[in-house]
């Protein structure tokens, strides 16, 4: 997997200015013989709203919890804009924290919760009002002072453990699923808000969250870990678009495999069809190639009789399933040599395909991505992506 | 009834309405009046009554609101019942606030400082002395602390006291045998309280700089509020009336309200004064609970539910 | 382990009465208030029943299979949890005894059954064990007891011993005889003291302040005080009580407590060098572990003390309860139970019969067991109040030294 390790920074606001606002080095921990984090170094941009993805117990919160000083590592360094904090503990690093369930005071008011990390720092008392009432505002919760935070809805709980962090300016954030226990329809605008925000204060955000949707849309950069290692990092785009692996590939979002041979320096299908792929972020040569990965949306469907765009890969294959979602369908294929394919289409002319049709699906020549073997490392189920809490 | 069930019939939609306007609060509450009322309100006026009437136990006690018992106890009395009272008072507060301070490091330590596998077995070796019953277990303490048991000889061995030491007999040794005795009632609802307390909240004030005495001081120690709180109605109660560590550990000198109210009614049969005495207990310390309460808070018992 | 400790726990007639007590006094505060509360309590005098007619009583009853018995803890020979006494009765008569070591105290027994004696109800016991005093001269009163027919009483006749016939709390033996008896004097340890004690005045010894333990029985109490003013209590008056308290005002600085049925043990473990003492928790000190311990009858005199079996009214078996009586006083029966109990036997012949049957000299020879006859002539009684009145007369003189 090692070979799939490939860091990218260059596409970062601010990255060329002075150390990282946070490097990772060798980082490692181990709990009673098992590795949660593996020989993780990782480099944070100041000013960077970065997220760490991955499913359940592949070592993102852990990452995060030794950030934050409530972990030891058991080996690796820490560097919070270049000054080794690995063993500083949390009450004196410069790094706040908003938890996953929050855990806002609940003997304290929304004001006091706020003003905590301040009142500790001996804070003037007016700047304290100035301060704590500019960050209720920010976060729109002005006139929520005196409210006990006990009496608040899980929006404002997130909010008001959002202004507790903010207020302190650190020079990292650190966020643990925050929207966790957020609905569907307040997560939404929380993300808007929060990336609002992290563009207002121009402070380093580490995202930890399992959902790909969220990290893709809140995330300059991206790193998807497993096992406690990244598998691959960078940009969302180019990691939607070019995943590194099988599993970040799948992990991102649905994927179509393609079993291919090398022959001649040159990419077949099982059919005998010619393949053109890009190298994507593979690294090896070709000769590991086993399989092209392509998105259902990036194919598409020509029908028998349809004049079928130049496209520069093409395969013949038979309507099994036929799903209509109203805006897009999803369609299955069966593939000559047995395979499958799912693709999604928008529903923008009238299609006349049915089940049981043979038809042609088309996709460019960037829209292949390279990829080796699959890994031998255990299949990621969906119960474990929807699990929230990570070991230990 | 009838006349609420005709109105339901009549508008389908008022049951609701009515049941909203009148149950919760005012239904639940009659649990409470009933138990006020029942284990508070009768004993104390049925006490009350007792301590009104005169007469003695062979012709029999009749009613006669004979008010003027309770200046004869506080005032013409050649037993100093106020004394007691006070030095009862002195004895339970003492001992209230010692076994604060030595239930709570007790209960931080299980609740936090120890591996969960270990944390039943510990708070049963809390409990393990009750195993022993009440009065053998103090008597032993008396073989203990006697000035030729182990603790006095062996302070007179390192010349630490006079010849002259003694414990027992004293109050320290009334007040030691209430803590050791009410000492599991501080400590249970202590540990429940901080058990409570969600980890991340003490990580979130670490997180905001705060270092541990800052940590213990803002957040474990407010939330646990409700713990100290219910401790100290126990063990304050417990031992303001109880008559059993002063007959056992206590001296000459020590004779509290608990065993004033126990030989005017067991050994001298006066009825009226075990009773005065009883109801003046019950209001005395109904007051200082009360006072008790309004300073800390209702917002504690809440939290004990 | 500690002898003392061992012993403390197992103490014969070592009623813990604070073990009923702590357990009683929060439901008996509520009990009595809410039992007897709203308006008035019926005193126990109110009960009808004085002109029973005592020989057609007896003439109706007849004899039952079962008989049940209420004692005080440790106060019954026990070998292997059973009795020996116990099992030679119903062996010979085939009444099946329910034996019960319920009685902690006088005072709380009483407290317990008096609600049952006053409504004419039976109690459950047939035989109950009442030391003379307040409890006794109040059941005796209010016609609680069943009077004894003592021509079933034989052995009474025959055995008992001067020191328990005609008691003055009973006159005639109408409602009791004697179970044991016990003397009050004092004991000291001579590991401390090395003088000569012969004296109440010992008591009041400056040397020995912080180290003096008294009774919390204001009986005992006040009997101490008066036999040191040279008044024998059965015939004192008021006014030799309160003259009497003087003295223990004087001397109540120099006392470490007063005590319950623990006041052995803080002689034992030394709280106390010199204390009011039973005969028979220094004899079996003695025999224990503390061979130091000593009691001396004072020049003043000593107080003598009888623990009573009677029979209570609503007795389901008066029959077998009186066939115990007469069982229990005769030298076998009665050495048996003093040689394992200790106190001072009721019945002088068992002497004999512990000596040469039981071949046990130390209880047979001990003068705390079996005092000689001219033990009489320095032994009182305590006085026995004419009514309730008399009672607290007593318990406001001499509370306030105890309760301070």
């Amino acid at each position: 997997m090692a070979a799939a390790h490939r860091e990218e920074g260059s596409s970062v606001r601010k990255s060329g200015e002075g150390a990282a606002a946070v490097r990772l080095e060798h980082l490692t921990k181990e709990f009673e013989g098992s590795l949660a984090v593996d020989d993780l170094s990782l480099e944070l941009a100041a000013g960077e709203f970065f997220a760490l993805l991955g499913p359940s117990g592949c070592g993102k919160t852990t990452t995060l919890r030794m950030l934050g000083g409530f972990e030891k590592p058991t080996s690796g360094k820490i560097y919070l804009g270049g000054e080794d904090i690995t063993w500083t503990p949390s009450y004196k690093r410069d790094i706040n924290t908003v938890f996953q369930s929050y855990a806002l005071f609940p003997h304290l008011n929304v004001f006091e919760n706020v003003a905590f990390g301040l009142r500790r720092k001996n804070v003037d008392k007016s700047e304290i009002g100035r301060l704590v009432e500019e960050h209720l505002e920010l976060l729109g919760l002005s006139g929520f002072g005196r409210r006990p935070s006990t009496q608040l809805s899980g929006g404002q709980q997130q909010r008001v453990a959002l202004a507790r962090a903010l207020v302190n300016r650190p020079r990292v954030l650190l966020l643990d699923e925050p929207m966790g226990a957020l609905d569907a329809k307040i997560r939404k605008t929380m993300q808007v808000e929060l990336k609002r925000i992290q563009r207002e204060v121009g402070i380093t955000f580490l995202y930890v969250t399992h959902d790909q949707d969220e990290a893709m849309a809140l995330g300059d950069r991206l790193a998807v870990m497993r096992a406690g290692r990244y598998e691959d990092l960078g940009a969302p785009q180019r990691v939607y678009d070019q995943p590194a692996t099988q599993f970040v590939a799948e992990f991102l979002g649905a994927c179509n495999l393609l079993p291919v041979t090398l022959d001649h320096g040159e990419l077949r299908l099982p059919d005998g069809s010619l393949v053109v792929a890009r190298p994507g972020t593979m690294e090896s040569t070709p000769q590991l190639v086993a399989q092209v990965g392509v998105r259902p949306e990036k194919m598409s469907i020509h029908a028998e009789g349809d004049e079928v765009v130049s496209r520069s890969n093409r395969l013949v294959a038979t309507v099994t399933t036929i799903t209509y979602l109203g805006a897009s369908s999803e369609y299955e294929f069966e593939t000559a040599w047995g395979g499958h394919l799912h693709v999604v289409a928008q529903n923008i002319d009238d299609r006349h395909i049915r089940l049981g049709d043979r038809v042609t699906v088309t996709w460019g020549e960037t829209h292949g991505f390279w990829l080796p073997a699959p890994s031998d490392v255990a299949e990621v189920t969906s119960a474990d992506v929807i699990m929230d809490d990570e070991a230990p | 009834m009838t006349t609420i069930q005709a109105r339901i019939a009549k508008e389908p939609g008022s049951l609701r309405r009515w049941v909203s306007r009148h149950s919760p609060p005012y239904w639940l509450s009659l649990v409470g009046v009933g138990w006020m009322v029942l284990f508070f309100l009768i004993p104390l006026i049925s006490g009350l009554i007792v301590s009104l009437e005169t007469g003695n136990p062979v012709k029999g006690y009749t009613l006669t609101w004979n008010w003027h018992i309770y200046s004869q106890i506080f005032v013409h009395s050649d037993i100093p019942y106020t004394t007691f009272f006070i030095r009862s008072l002195i004895y339970g507060g003492s001992a209230t606030i010692l076994c604060i301070l030595i239930a709570y490091p007790m209960a931080y330590y299980i609740a936090f400082r120890v591996s969960p596998r270990w944390k039943n077995s510990l708070l049963l070796l809390v409990l393990i002395s009750f195993f022993i019953s009440f009065v053998i277990r103090t008597d032993m303490w008396a073989f203990v602390l006697a000035d030729q048991g182990i603790v006095v000889t062996t302070l007179r061995h390192l010349h630490l006291v006079s010849a002259n030491f003694h414990i027992l007999g004293t109050a320290g040794a009334v007040i030691g045998g209430d803590v050791y005795n009410n000492l599991a009632f501080m400590v249970l609802p202590i540990y429940v309280a901080l058990e409570r307390i969600d980890v991340r909240i003490l990580e979130a004030a670490r997180d905001l700089y705060a270092n541990s005495r800052q940590t213990f001081l803002k957040t474990v120690l407010p939330l646990s509020r409700a713990g100290i709180f219910a401790g100290v109605l126990l063990v304050f109660i417990s031992t303001v009336g109880d008559p059993v560590n002063s007959a056992l550990l206590g001296g000459a000198n020590t004779y509290t309200i608990g065993q004033a109210i126990q030989d005017a009614y067991l050994n001298n049969q006066q009825f009226n004064v075990a009773a005065a005495l009883s109801t003046m207990l019950m209001l005395m310390l109904g007051v200082i609970m009360f006072i008790y309460a309004r300073i800390f808070g209702t917002e504690n018992i809440e939290n004990l539910v | 382990m500690d002898p003392a400790l061992f012993r403390g726990l197992t103490q014969r007639r070592l009623p813990r009465r604070e073990l009923l007590r702590s357990a009683g006094l929060g439901a008996g505060l509520l009990g009595f208030s809410a039992l007897l509360g709203a308006c008035g309590i019926a005193g126990s005098a109110s009960r009808e029943g004085s002109d029973v007619n005592w020989d057609s009583f007896w003439a109706q009853q007849r004899k039952t299979g079962v008989l049940n018995f209420a004692n005080w803890p440790l106060y019954i020979d026990t070998e292997h949890g059973r009795s020996q006494s116990l099992a030679l009765f119903t062996k010979a008569t085939g009444i099946k005894v329910n034996y019960e070591a319920v009685i902690q105290n006088n005072e709380p027994f009483y407290a317990t059954i008096e609600p049952q004696l006053a409504a004419g109800e039976s109690t459950g016991y047939d035989l109950a064990v009442f030391t003379n005093g307040w409890n006794l001269t109040q059941l005796i009163d209010s016609n609680f007891l069943v009077e004894l027919d003592h021509s079933k009483l034989p052995n009474f006749q025959r055995y008992a011993s001067d020191l328990v016939r005609n008691p003055n709390y009973d006159p005639g033996n109408k409602h009791s005889v004697t179970w044991q008896t016990g003397f009050t004097g004092i004991a000291y340890n001579t590991k401390y003291i090395d003088r000569e004690i012969t004296s109440f005045d010992d008591l009041a010894d400056p040397a020995f302040s912080g180290h003096v333990g008294m009774m919390n029985d204001n009986v005992e109490l006040g009997c101490a005080a008066l036999l040191h003013m040279g008044v024998n209590p059965e015939v004192s008056t008021p006014k030799d009580w309160q003259e009497s308290t003087k003295w223990l005002k004087k001397q109540r600085r120099l006392v470490s407590g007063y005590y319950d049925q623990s006041y052995i043990q803080h002689l034992e473990n030394g709280d106390t060098w010199i204390t009011q003492a039973w005969s028979g928790d220094v004899f079996q000190a003695n025999q224990s572990g503390y061979p130091h311990l000593k009691f001396v009858v004072p020049k003043e005199g000593q107080i003598v003390w009888h623990d009573n079996m009677v029979i209570l009214r609503g007795a389901q078996n008066p029959v077998s309860a009186l066939e115990w009586m007469n069982f229990y006083y005769t030298p076998k029966i009665a050495g048996i139970v003093e040689n394992w109990v200790n106190y001072v036997c009721p019945v002088p012949e068992a002497q004999r019969y512990i000596m040469d049957v039981l071949k046990d000299p130390t209880v047979a020879n001990s003068p705390l067991v079996f005092p000689s006859a001219s033990i009489d002539a320095v032994s009182h009684g305590y006085y026995v109040y004419k009514d309730y009145d008399e009672y607290q007369q007593w318990n406001d003189t001499y509370n306030p030294i105890i309760e301070s």
